[in-house]
């Protein structure tokens, strides 16, 4: 959504080339949104950041560093792109995976939970089906629930409580449910 | 005055809704679909709301959608354009439940104005001449036998709901009667979900005389000139000017008049416009109203220097229509060219990526498009790319303005139907104003042959 509401944060982030100061932006960067982790990666360039003391290898996932209006499935960058090394030394680096993203079938606001009072449908870590209820987009004085459209775990909330969300926008990343 | 507005349209017009707002100093916020996600409606919205997928019954005709981007955004009122949900009077009720003004008449009278035999019921009894017809729906083919019979053939069958062209037939004798009711009736079905039509006497050559109108809250309705739309094609208007060569000042003021007397009678508010036949005689029917701004408003606002679209704006917040537009004085002569993404022979929508797009300029000529070089053109919506409106002191004058400008028109990578115009605008007949709603169709014999 284009507006005064939304600014695009992440994507103000630029990496053209690699220097001291970039990478302290980077780090300022993660601090500032509670990354452990971090992945750029454009053109030849690449970048993983990760804070020390993180567990090793367990989580991969890039912040969705797109402005507000794109659309494009957010999916983390292959891991045969990835440079290691460019920080903290990194354990065996995890295959990156394909994150599923749950969007708003609907214009509306975004509610995490059924009341204020009754907490998140889900939040970071936990498991979902597909066709368990996740949020609710209100819509005309109707409140919508929304379903997951795939098992798995939720990765990221990505709209915060109570903000308008238009067609198609992104609302949750999930891991989809390792088939076996 | 309203604090900022939602546009429900796309293209052109919600260009054109956006500069109305911005001299204004009204904030506005445009929706879209998928397949309109850079186009130029959104870049110079101060906010913008992605309301569904590339289908329109899916985005723009979305009445839940709509709404909500309304209310997430806090607008107070709706400018619904042309098409669309502009005389939807179900999204008329919706937006005034949901406290934002719908920037239109009131859904009562869209009603009754979408309703094409109550509106020539209501129009007749407030004074104004119609088509000798059917009086309401016809029920059965007995009854479009002695109806027909009544009014003397040929006839013409068409949708209560109708617009555009669809659900209507010609029929010029009894023996095609049969089947041209059933087929009106499944056209109708089919194209708006009810199978009413009604008869109506058939003019052989028509002329299509329209009347501006703008009506305030209290009561209050003005005329503004009339346009004349006789260059169609398959009942879709091409090209419009005003004034029309074919009424003169007394004729003007009488039918004005009767038009102010009627719309001040049935109480109608916002902008409109009503449409009449003429026939060979100079006699004038009324056929329908439209209840919103038309396509062809800017040459209206040419000749009036009347910014219809901010009126209707000013209209809607409840000013008056003495302080809104005050004394008119017209002045010259004003064409519009509807250059449409479409093959000049064949009509066929070319929808693509545009990669020149050169628009004439210099006095007298005015652009309305949200096209540009680089912009797409999707298939989803009306094929119009671009409105170009010429401007002169005198008919001749304007008409030199307009080859010029359609010289200096440049589109490449879509086609267009601007080599049609250049045509039309080089017809002798269209030179001397000889025009009816069947210009076309003898234009292009005479230029195939």
């Amino acid at each position: 959504m284009k507006g005064p509401k939304k600014q695009p944060r992440a994507s103000e982030i630029s990496v053209p080339g690699v220097d001291i100061e970039q990478l302290e932006r980077l780090l300022e960067f993660m601090a500032e949104h509670g990354l452990e982790e971090f992945e750029y990666s454009r053109g030849d360039f690449n970048v993983r950041l990760k804070k020390a003391g993180t567990r090793g290898g367990e989580f991969a996932y890039v912040a969705p560093a797109v402005p507000a209006h794109a659309v494009t499935h957010v999916g983390t960058v292959p891991a045969a792109t990835v440079v290691p090394a460019m920080a903290a030394p990194v354990a065996a680096v995890p295959p990156a995976e394909q994150l599923h993203i749950i969007k708003s079938p609907i214009v509306g606001t975004f509610y995490a939970g059924a009341s204020p009072e009754a907490g998140p449908f889900v939040k970071v870590g936990d498991a979902v089906e597909a066709g368990q209820t996740v949020c609710i987009v209100e819509a005309m004085k109707l409140m919508n629930e929304i379903e997951a459209d795939m098992a798995g775990e939720v990765v990221r909330v990505l709209v915060e409580n109570g903000h308008p969300v238009e067609y198609g926008e992104q609302l949750f990343a999930i891991r989809p449910k390792a088939k076996k | 005055m309203f604090r900022k507005i939602l546009i429900a349209n796309r293209g052109e017009i919600a260009l054109r809704v956006i500069e109305a707002c911005k001299e204004l100093g009204i904030a506005t916020v445009a929706v879209y679909s998928e397949a309109d996600r850079n186009s130029l409606h959104v870049r110079f919205a101060d906010e913008a709301v992605c309301i569904g997928p590339p289908r329109s019954n899916e985005s723009y005709l979305n009445i839940p959608q709509v709404i909500s981007a309304a209310e997430i955004t806090n607008v107070d009122a709706i400018h619904p354009g042309y098409g669309f949900l502009s005389e939807n009077a179900n999204f008329a009720d919706v937006c005034e439940s949901s406290h934002i003004n719908f920037i239109g008449p009131s859904p009562d009278l869209l009603r009754m104005m979408g309703e094409k035999d109550q509106a020539r019921r209501e129009m007749s009894s407030a004074g104004v001449q119609i088509v000798p017809g059917s009086q309401g729906i016809i029920e059965d083919e007995t009854a479009a036998r002695a109806e027909a019979a009544r009014i003397r053939y040929p006839v013409i069958v068409k949708a209560s709901a109708g617009g555009g062209g669809r659900g209507m037939r010609v029929v010029r004798s009894e023996a095609e009667l049969p089947a041209a009711f059933d087929t009106a009736r499944n056209e109708a079905r089919q194209a708006f979900g009810v199978p009413d039509v009604y008869l109506e006497k058939f003019i052989e050559r028509p002329r299509h005389i329209e009347f501006q109108v703008l009506g305030d809250k209290h009561g209050r309705v003005m005329h503004l000139g009339e346009r004349e739309c006789s260059i169609q094609r398959r009942h879709q208007k091409l090209i419009e000017e005003s004034p029309s060569p074919a009424i003169d000042e007394r004729k003007r003021a009488e039918l004005g008049a009767q038009v102010v007397k009627a719309l001040e009678e049935i109480g109608y508010s916002s902008a409109g416009t009503v449409e009449f036949l003429m026939d060979e005689d100079g006699s004038i029917y009324f056929i329908e109203m439209n209840a919103r701004i038309q396509v062809e408003h800017p040459v209206t606002e040419m000749v009036t220097s009347v910014d219809l679209i901010k009126s209707q704006i000013r209209l809607a917040a409840g000013e008056h229509l003495q302080e809104v537009v005050g004394s008119l004085v017209p002045r010259g002569h004003a064409i519009e060219c509807r250059i449409n993404a479409e093959d000049p022979e064949t009509f066929v929508p070319s929808a693509g990526h545009i990669t020149v797009f050169q628009i004439p300029g210099g006095p007298g000529i005015r652009v309305d498009t949200a096209a540009h070089a680089d912009a797409v053109i999707p298939p989803y919506y009306d094929s119009l790319v671009a409105k170009l409106i010429a401007h002169g002191e005198t008919r001749a004058e304007a008409i030199v303005r307009m080859r010029r400008a359609l010289e200096m028109f440049v589109v490449e990578g879509i086609k267009t139907s601007i080599p049609l115009h250049r045509k039309i605008l080089a017809d002798p007949d269209f030179a001397e104003g000889r025009l009816d709603t069947h210009f076309l169709d003898r234009f292009a014999t005479v230029s195939s042959g």
